[in-house]
């Protein structure tokens, strides 16, 4: 516990790298489930390709939204 | 030059132009949807900046980022979701 | 960078790579000054460059009937091409793009190879200077294509004004499609290869120094551990960035031909 305390006085660089790293993790795993799940009903009901696809597309863009919000971020607040 | 491999497969056209038209569509709305949001940040984000060196404020800014991620979401759901 | 830091427990501390592993002089630093061109990508686009022609040459410049040799490999690569990105993109007429997409392909994905050959150890496309003259190559004829197809007026209208939305809707989200379709697109065609790329060399460059550090230069009890785990680490990565080197490159033609086809046949 005190190495973890005493590397905190070490760290160096940007944090809002740091920051878009967390904030790009939780949109990748919605992304991945959006896309993994999409093909997953494609595959068990084909009859509906058109009606998932849009489903998917719009979930993705959703998705995508906050990982670019976190892009941003550090351009609002600095 | 390559025929040889190929000419099997080529006297069987098959009639799957449809399909492929339709999954173009998906994959170039799929690999556009980053672009068109990022563009809309861009676009109504800039205004916002610009009208915040006019008039002073600070506010325009992240409100113009979120007018333009709102508007690019329709913008998406416009062409591709409906 | 800290907890390699704290491990190491001598007078110099375990420095990280940086951004000064891409940053590359001449190759031969004392030679004349003409030859100060000759860096080490320039050396690997050449080598890429040069391995196409033999590979294409071999493959395809004595074609038989029957294939051997080196031809197998070629037509399958074609097919791989032709029935994954030209047809199912371009659609019927794709095979015409066969030259330009099987080149850009191989031509990528031999770049992209160069940062896991054991000396040359260098992605070229994590510079960016290269993606984006790729991209700037497919810009250039997407943007030409879609006007000779559909003219300058028919191309900018069927872009920023597609039909079937209220009318005052196009003053707010034209400007948004310009910007997507005009200035982003070779901006994002090109940093999807580089950010990989770039990253993947990171990574790469990262996890042998520590190997190299913790278990040659520095070896102490504490820090053997972590030189073994980034020694395994630095082995798993290298078969990561092969499998990611090989889809960038697949990406990025897959992306070359969506927008030829998107200028051969405009959506309705």
């Amino acid at each position: 516990m005190s190495a973890v305390l005493a590397a905190t006085d070490h760290i160096g660089g940007n944090l809002g790298s740091i920051a878009y790293g967390l904030a790009a993790i939780g949109p990748g795993i919605g992304v991945g489930i959006i896309f993994g799940q999409g093909v997953q009903a494609m595959a068990r009901q084909p009859e509906m390709v058109n009606v998932i696809r849009q489903n998917m597309l719009l979930g993705f863009a959703l998705t995508e939204a906050l990982a670019l919000i976190g892009f941003v971020v550090p351009f609002v607040h600095k | 030059m390559v025929r040889p491999a190929m000419s099997e497969e080529e006297r069987t056209p098959g009639p799957e132009s449809d399909p492929d038209s339709e999954h173009r569509s998906f994959a170039n709305a799929a690999w556009s949807v980053p672009s068109h949001t990022l563009s809309g940040m861009a676009v109504y984000g800039g205004i916002g900046w610009l009208l915040d060196r006019w008039l002073g404020t600070s506010a325009l800014f992240p409100i113009g980022i979120l007018v333009g991620l709102a508007l690019a979401l329709y913008l998406v759901y416009l062409r591709y979701g409906r | 960078m800290s907890a390699p830091h704290l491990l190491a427990q001598s007078g110099d501390e375990f420095e990280a790579p940086g951004l000064h592993i891409f940053e590359w002089g001449p190759l031969f630093p004392g030679g004349p000054s003409w030859l100060d061109w000759l860096t080490k990508p320039v050396l690997i686009v050449a080598l890429a460059g040069l391995l196409l022609v033999v590979f294409a040459w071999r493959a395809f410049g004595n074609a038989q009937l029957v294939p051997r040799g080196v031809q197998n490999v070629g037509e399958v690569a074609y097919l791989f091409v032709r029935d994954q990105v030209a047809r199912p993109m371009i659609g019927k007429d794709g095979d015409r793009w066969m030259g330009f997409l099987f080149t850009t392909f191989f031509f990528v994905l031999f770049m992209n190879l160069a940062g896991v050959v054991p000396v040359l150890q260098l992605p070229v496309p994590s510079h960016i200077a290269f993606p984006i003259v790729l991209a700037a190559f497919v810009y250039v004829l997407m943007i030409f294509l879609s006007i000779k197809n559909q003219g300058f007026v028919g191309y900018f209208k069927n872009m920023m004004f597609p039909p079937g939305l209220p009318k005052p809707l196009y003053v707010i989200l034209a400007p948004i499609e310009f910007l997507s379709n005009i200035i982003l697109r070779p901006f994002t065609h090109s940093v999807r290869l580089f950010a990989n790329m770039f990253a993947g060399h990171l990574l790469l460059a990262f996890f042998s120094t520590v190997a190299w550090w913790f278990l040659v230069e520095k070896l102490t009890p504490l820090g053997a551990g972590v030189g073994v785990v980034g020694f395994l680490m630095t082995i798993v990565m290298t078969g990561f960035e092969i499998f990611v080197q090989s889809l960038q490159a697949f990406i990025f033609v897959l992306l070359a031909a969506s927008y030829i086809g998107g200028a051969l046949h405009p959506e309705h």
